[in-house]
């Protein structure tokens, strides 16, 4: 690529258009550098500053995050089965129906672990969350799916992130790790129920805030990543093709549903958590009773 | 004047339960039975039966009004077995405006071998009604719990569908080794949140009722403890055993009639109890929590899912052992 000359053409019959030209040039340098202070903000160069943070959003959001989501689709599964079961005959079965009622869910009985998890990382604080999510999660396909992909998420983390982020974070969660590979290794003879289970939300939440995302990022995402599992389970489970699944997730119903169940929550304390849709729990519980499953939820 | 009667010093809607173990080793009694208006509990003064002492659950005018409160603290000692029950359903009225809450608080300790049976009927929200239910149950090492809570749609005659305006229902089970003053651990909370308002405003959530899919009545069994150990496994043998859904009988009306006559007294009457859940639309599951057995269960019909409980605990039996007939008289 050549870079044109500003030095005017020495030919003597263009001598006065030489000039002009030189001035016109001249003049609109000035101008230039006039102008080049207001658009510094416009340079090139990044903005050091929560570059970290935008960078591990995107690696938590992105469906690629080996937590084997695919392979859980929330009852939605066992909700369509019922349905083709005759077993109610009000409704029809319909994505549109099921996913409002899932996001809701979800919300009420999930997110304010994550939220608090967030809100307080320690170790100790962690163990609690944990207990707690794990006595309230009622039927085993829930609390199967909700432990694999915490378990995914912290093996992701010890593995894989927490050796990106500078200075010594993750002491919580490193606590964390080990009381649950004690508990693992310990069995559970006496009957009681393991110290450390590693459900998703409370992980979730931990490691939103390590990787220095906000609270309402990691909300988001944590909430967004229910949905996304759910709209890939619906593809899989034929209701729609890709092009409707991206439609939704772009639409503004996911949106809206997801601010409404952060609003909701935002200030939930986890001892308040609960189910606000009661057929869910019939439905997670029963897809153990479905003749043909594709799915591990 | 002197009143001849001691001077109650609790506040309205509290009481007290106490049920311990007699001397003779095999029957039990009540210590103590303490209530202030609105919640009113009776005992009979000549049980017809001896296997736990009966408490009935009672409120005056045969339901809770808008801004009361019931805080029953009930304490079975060792040994002891209690059985609650209700005469008929427990009804919330409507509450003035949605910021008056109705609300119930149980708080339960049962010493090591001791037992109670919670089977009441279930809470009946009126429409524009506001409740919330709070039940801690702390068990020492070797007591037992067989906890019933469901709640059904409202008055159907007068077309009530869940339409009250918020209904929360919370069940707390802590085991309690070291004694129920030393805190304990949270075993299993179970907790349901159904509130009208967080519909409004929101055309994609559509309705409360909605929601419900047609339900009548949802309800949780929560079992726990060496007396109800034989029933919590009876309830995950006939989970597993349901059949599968979306599975075809390729059996001819013949066959199927021939293996039928081969069947042992309770696979007639799981032949018999499965038609009647697929007849009444019935769903249920069951699964264990952390040590407790925890069944849950929706049907379009109040009736239907009456039945369906009743006859699952009548078939097992260990209630009607362990507790006796009266613990059984609202699931009948």
């Amino acid at each position: 690529m050549t870079i044109t000359n500003p030095i005017p053409d020495p030919h003597p019959a263009d001598d006065d258009l030489a000039l002009e030209i030189a001035d016109l040039e001249r003049r609109l340098a000035a101008a230039k550098a006039k102008l080049t202070p207001k658009h510094t903000s416009l340079s090139l160069t990044p903005p050091p500053i929560s570059t970290t943070a935008n960078h591990f959003l995107l690696l938590l959001s992105d469906s690629a995050l080996p937590l084997g989501s695919f392979a859980f689709s929330s009852g939605l599964e066992s909700y369509l089965a019922h349905h083709k079961s005759n077993h109610h005959t009000r409704t029809t079965p319909s994505f549109t129906s099921f996913l409002p009622l899932s996001i809701s869910s979800y919300a009420s009985t999930t997110l304010p672990f994550a939220l608090a998890a967030y809100r307080d990382p320690s170790t100790e604080n962690l163990v609690r969350l944990d207990d707690a999510l794990d006595a309230t999660i009622i039927c085993t396909v829930g609390r199967r799916a909700s432990v694999a992909q915490g378990r995914a998420l912290l093996s992701i983390w010890e593995r894989s992130l927490a050796g990106a982020l500078p200075g010594e974070k993750g002491d919580g969660l490193k606590g964390f790790s080990v009381i649950l590979k004690a508990s693992i290794a310990a069995g559970r003879e006496d009957g009681e129920p393991p110290p450390a289970s590693a459900h998703l939300a409370p992980l979730f939440g931990a490691i939103g805030r390590l990787a220095g995302l906000s609270l309402e990022q990691t909300a988001y995402v944590f909430m967004l990543g229910h949905v996304k599992a759910l709209v890939s389970a619906a593809v899989r489970a034929g209701m729609f093709g890709p092009y409707q699944a991206q439609k939704t997730l772009a639409g503004e119903t996911v949106q809206g549903l997801i601010n409404a169940a952060l609003a909701r929550e935002w200030e939930t304390p986890v001892e308040k958590a609960g189910q606000c849709v009661p057929v869910m729990d019939l439905w997670f519980g029963r897809h153990e009773v479905l003749y043909s499953r594709i799915f591990n939820s | 004047m002197n009143s001849p009667f001691p001077k109650s010093s609790s506040t309205p809607g509290e009481g007290l339960i106490v049920a311990r173990l007699l001397p003779d080793g095999a029957t039990s009694g009540l210590s103590a039975i303490t209530y202030q208006y609105p919640l009113k509990l009776i005992t009979p003064s000549r049980p017809s039966e001896t296997r736990s002492a009966l408490v009935f659950l009672l409120s005056y005018g045969g339901g809770l009004v808008g801004g009361d409160t019931v805080n029953l603290k009930v304490d079975v000692q060792a040994g002891a077995r209690l059985s609650m029950v209700t005469q008929g359903h427990t009804k919330v009225f409507k509450s003035p405006s949605p910021d008056i809450l109705t609300s119930q608080t149980m708080r339960v300790d049962i010493a090591p071998d001791a037992a109670l049976c919670l089977l009441p009927d279930p809470v009946q929200p009126f429409e524009d009604s506001v409740y919330e239910q709070t039940q801690i149950f702390r068990l020492e090492t070797g007591a037992s719990l067989c906890l019933l809570d469901w709640v059904t749609q409202g008055r159907t005659a007068r077309g009530e569908d869940w339409s009250f305006v918020r209904w929360v229902g919370r069940n707390e089970v802590w085991s309690a080794p070291g004694g129920t003053k030393a805190g304990g651990r949270l075993l299993m909370r179970d907790a349901a949140i159904l509130d009208s308002r967080q519909y409004d405003h929101q055309p994609q959530m559509r309705s409360l009722r909605q929601s419900m899919h047609a339900m009548g009545v949802v309800g949780t069994l929560v079992l726990r403890g060496p007396l109800t150990e034989t029933l919590g496994e009876f309830f995950l043998a006939e989970f597993a055993a349901l059949p599968r859904l979306g599975a075809r009988d390729f059996r001819s009306d013949e066959a199927r009639t021939k293996d039928e006559e081969g069947l042992s007294p309770l696979q007639r009457w799981r032949v018999q109890r499965l038609a009647m859940e697929k007849e009444s639309k019935l769903l249920w599951s069951a699964a264990n929590v952390r040590g407790c057995v925890v069944v849950k269960f929706g049907a379009p019909a109040v009736e239907h899912g009456r039945v369906w409980i009743g006859s699952m605990l009548a078939r097992e039996g260990s209630i009607l052992q362990n507790f006796g007939d009266h613990a059984l008289m609202c699931v009948k």
